[in-house]
């Protein structure tokens, strides 16, 4: 007993250590390929880094990039652009998820079929979507302007008008983005207890009626989490428009990921590009956090019932 | 004691390979899909034969020049010597000389350079000097050039057109007698793409201005108006297609060989492709001339075409140069003209019989390449480019008028020529 705690607190060192070893390559995984990247990027935000004029060579700016991002139409432009298609296809995207993993709920017989149909948008890339999608809005061969012209209608200039250029990439998004809410909420939609149903049916609930009080309440941490996903990706928002308008007519379909990318790696001006993407992560962290205080909220109350 | 024979001659001979291998450069060339890399393989191919120390890898890239240079601005900014050559577009040396991305070639060639630069079309030895500096070597040479349909301007007993007004009125009139609702009269690029920098350049040149004037901005003129007047003046007339602002480069090239198309402004593939691909509807009906201008204007157009350039970053320079001046030399343009019809950058070049045998209408398109000029030069290019065809794409899609499109091109073009 006497000398059992000096060999227990060996051991507990070594154990720590030995834990410590097995941490440090992830730990060091971790430094090279997040930290690394993320200090550089806020390092190159507060510093001119221009490679197309490296006569300046790389000094410190203070929050010159900021300042100038604030003076910046085009960046007040794609930032507006970019909240558009937030708050268009993050709803959008989640009805139509919602109605697919409703649908693929069904007791269907053979189940591969509609979970296939469901994986497939989501297994496709984002610029095959975007360029397929493309074919469908071009004005002398896309699909949709055949129907138009069967139905009697006049053709449209889908991919050349501002707004309707919008609407084109917003119904891409959609479809692309809707695959994989149905997928999560799937998943969420199967935890739900069967017994619960069989009980509303006993009740004399309406199938609509336990749509609303069971489905749904059941369903919250789900939707949430998709919410979440959703959002965060509807913020990066970059290759079904990079490949559907390339951001035209003019830059009116520009969002804020094309605008960074194309004056990162077009213009090579990394220092303002550093501080777009900042202030990105900023609006990105800001739409996120706004979903994580009312779960919280909700998970609390929920908690005092 | 055989055994032992034969272990030794396996060790002499491993030794002697490494010894040879050693010796040994492998150097690697950098080019676009759009570039044939295939014929590049077989001019390597030749250039190691007659080089045995020498092996060449090609490494091939995106298919727009855009694409090619955002892998291009990875790989040369982190200075990686990946790369020891590189193709790169004729409106990149300025950019690429002020990264310092490209080896100057001046004190490799020497005395050769006086010799050497004379004997290239004027407007490729201009495009790879900046500063009094030789940033790369032409490659090929390539121009944009008004495809027409013959057969159409044979029926209706129409000249080829000198002026612009010329050409709406032609297309008009073919339009109206050909009555076919596919029949468009006269496109260009207009999509946010490098060529649509051009669709505004070029009437503009044909106007007889410029964009830059000793290193300034020049557009307070009258004529820098007049792109965006005689689009408005085409789309009006009909003759421009109302999808004008999704048209890039290749939809030209389909709509011509599809025989939709009268007057196309495009680059120097289009030609084989109306003449040699298997769905071509206007096989033999294609005329080539120099792009029209205003009255009292001359005929200009946009210079393309490809460099070579020496990579500052490469362990092997001194062979890498050496291998540039083989494909700029006269004797790979030639090979390049009859295997992938490529401009050659030499005008005795274009009248080889055998190149003119392969393609007998390079008789045609030398004329037009003389007439290429610049687009702007600077080292902020991208930035040009992006400004000049984003305000020529929203005022082809109806969303910028003349007076704002000009307004805008000038108040962000400004701050990058002072």
């Amino acid at each position: 007993m006497i000398n059992d705690a000096p060999v227990s607190r060996h051991r507990d060192l070594s154990e720590r250590t030995l834990g410590v070893l097995l941490l440090l390559p992830a730990a060091l995984l971790l430094l090279g390929i997040v930290v690394y990247p993320i200090a550089t990027l806020l390092w190159n935000s507060l510093h001119t880094v221009d490679q197309a004029n490296p006569q300046a060579g790389e000094s410190w700016a203070g929050f010159a990039n900021y300042t100038r991002a604030f003076a910046d139409d085009r960046f007040w432009h794609a930032s507006w652009n970019t909240v558009l298609y937030i708050v268009v296809t993050v709803p959008g995207a989640l009805l139509l998820g919602l109605g697919l993993a409703l649908l693929a709920n069904q007791p269907f017989r053979v189940k591969w079929p509609v979970r296939l149909g469901l994986l497939l948008p989501w297994a496709l890339p984002l610029v095959f979507a975007g360029l397929i999608f493309r074919w469908f809005f071009e004005y002398n061969t896309g699909v949709v302007n055949d129907w138009l012209v069967a139905l009697g209608f006049e053709p449209m200039q889908w991919l050349s008008s501002p707004t309707l250029a919008f609407i084109a990439i917003a119904i891409a998004i959609i479809w692309k983005a809707s695959s994989f809410m149905a997928l999560m909420l799937l998943a969420g939609l199967q935890t739900i207890p069967k017994s619960l149903y069989e009980a509303a049916e006993v009740d004399g609930a309406s199938k609509w009626q336990q749509f609303r009080e069971i489905t749904l309440p059941m369903l919250r941490p789900a939707i949430f989490v998709a919410l979440i996903f959703r959002t965060i990706t509807a913020v990066q928002t970059f290759d079904i428009p990079y490949a559907m308008t390339g951001g035209g007519p003019g830059d009116s379909t520009e969002t804020l990921a094309m605008y960074i990318h194309k004056t990162t790696l077009d213009f090579l001006d990394f220092g303002y590009g550093s501080a777009l993407a900042t202030l990105m992560f900023i609006i990105s962290m800001a739409a996120t956090s706004g979903y994580l205080r009312y779960t919280r909220r909700s998970a609390s109350r929920s908690g005092e019932d | 004691m055989k055994t032992w024979k034969i272990l030794l001659a396996a060790a002499l001979g491993a030794a002697f390979a490494a010894n040879a291998s050693a010796q040994q450069t492998t150097l690697r060339i950098f080019t676009g899909g759009q570039q044939r890399p295939d014929v590049m393989r077989k001019i390597a191919d030749e250039y190691q034969k007659r080089n045995p120390n020498v092996k060449v890898e090609v490494e091939v890239g995106g298919a727009t020049s855009e694409a090619q240079q955002q892998y291009l601005s990875t790989v040369m900014s982190s200075k990686d010597s990946v790369l020891d050559l590189v193709l790169i577009d004729v409106i990149r040396p300025a950019q690429w000389a002020a990264q310092g991305w490209a080896e100057p070639l001046d004190s490799y060639l020497g005395a050769d350079k006086a010799k050497m630069l004379p004997a290239y079309l004027k407007a490729y030895a201009d495009a790879n000097q900046v500063g009094g500096k030789l940033v790369a070597l032409p490659y090929f040479a390539d121009s944009q050039f008004l495809y027409y349909r013959k057969d159409l301007l044979e029926k209706y007993k129409r000249p080829v057109p000198k002026t612009w007004d010329e050409m709406m009125e032609t297309a008009k009139i073919i339009m109206d007698g050909e009555k076919s609702p596919q029949l468009q009269g006269f496109t260009t690029a207009g999509a946010p793409i490098e060529g649509t920098v051009c669709t505004y350049l070029v009437p503009l040149w044909g106007a007889g201005s410029e964009l830059t004037k000793g290193g300034k901005l020049n557009l307070d003129t009258p004529q820098a108006k007049q792109p965006f007047q005689l689009y408005g003046r085409m789309k009006q007339a009909g003759v421009l297609p109302k999808n004008i602002a999704e048209i890039a480069t290749d939809r030209i090239r389909i709509d011509m060989q599809a025989g939709n198309l009268i007057f196309g402004m495009s680059w120097g593939y289009v030609w084989n492709r109306l003449e040699n691909d298997a769905d071509s509807k206007v096989k033999g009906k294609i005329g080539v001339a120099q792009l029209p201008h205003d009255q009292g204007g001359k005929s200009a157009t946009c210079i393309g075409g490809w460099q070579v350039a020496v990579s500052a970053f490469s362990k092997h320079k001194q062979e890498a140069v050496k291998f540039a001046r083989y494909l700029s030399s006269a004797e790979v343009s030639k090979m390049q003209a009859i295997m992938a019809s490529h401009l050659p950058v030499f005008p005795s070049v274009y009248k080889d019989p055998e190149v003119l045998k392969a393609n007998p209408w390079f008789a045609l398109a030398l004329p037009v390449v003389e007439t290429a000029k610049a687009r702007p030069v600077s080292p902020q290019y991208p930035r040009v480019s992006d400004i000049i065809r984003g305000n020529m794409n929203a005022y082809l899609a109806g969303t910028k008028t003349t007076d704002v499109a000009l307004s805008d091109m000038k108040s962000r073009l400004a701050p990058l020529f002072r």
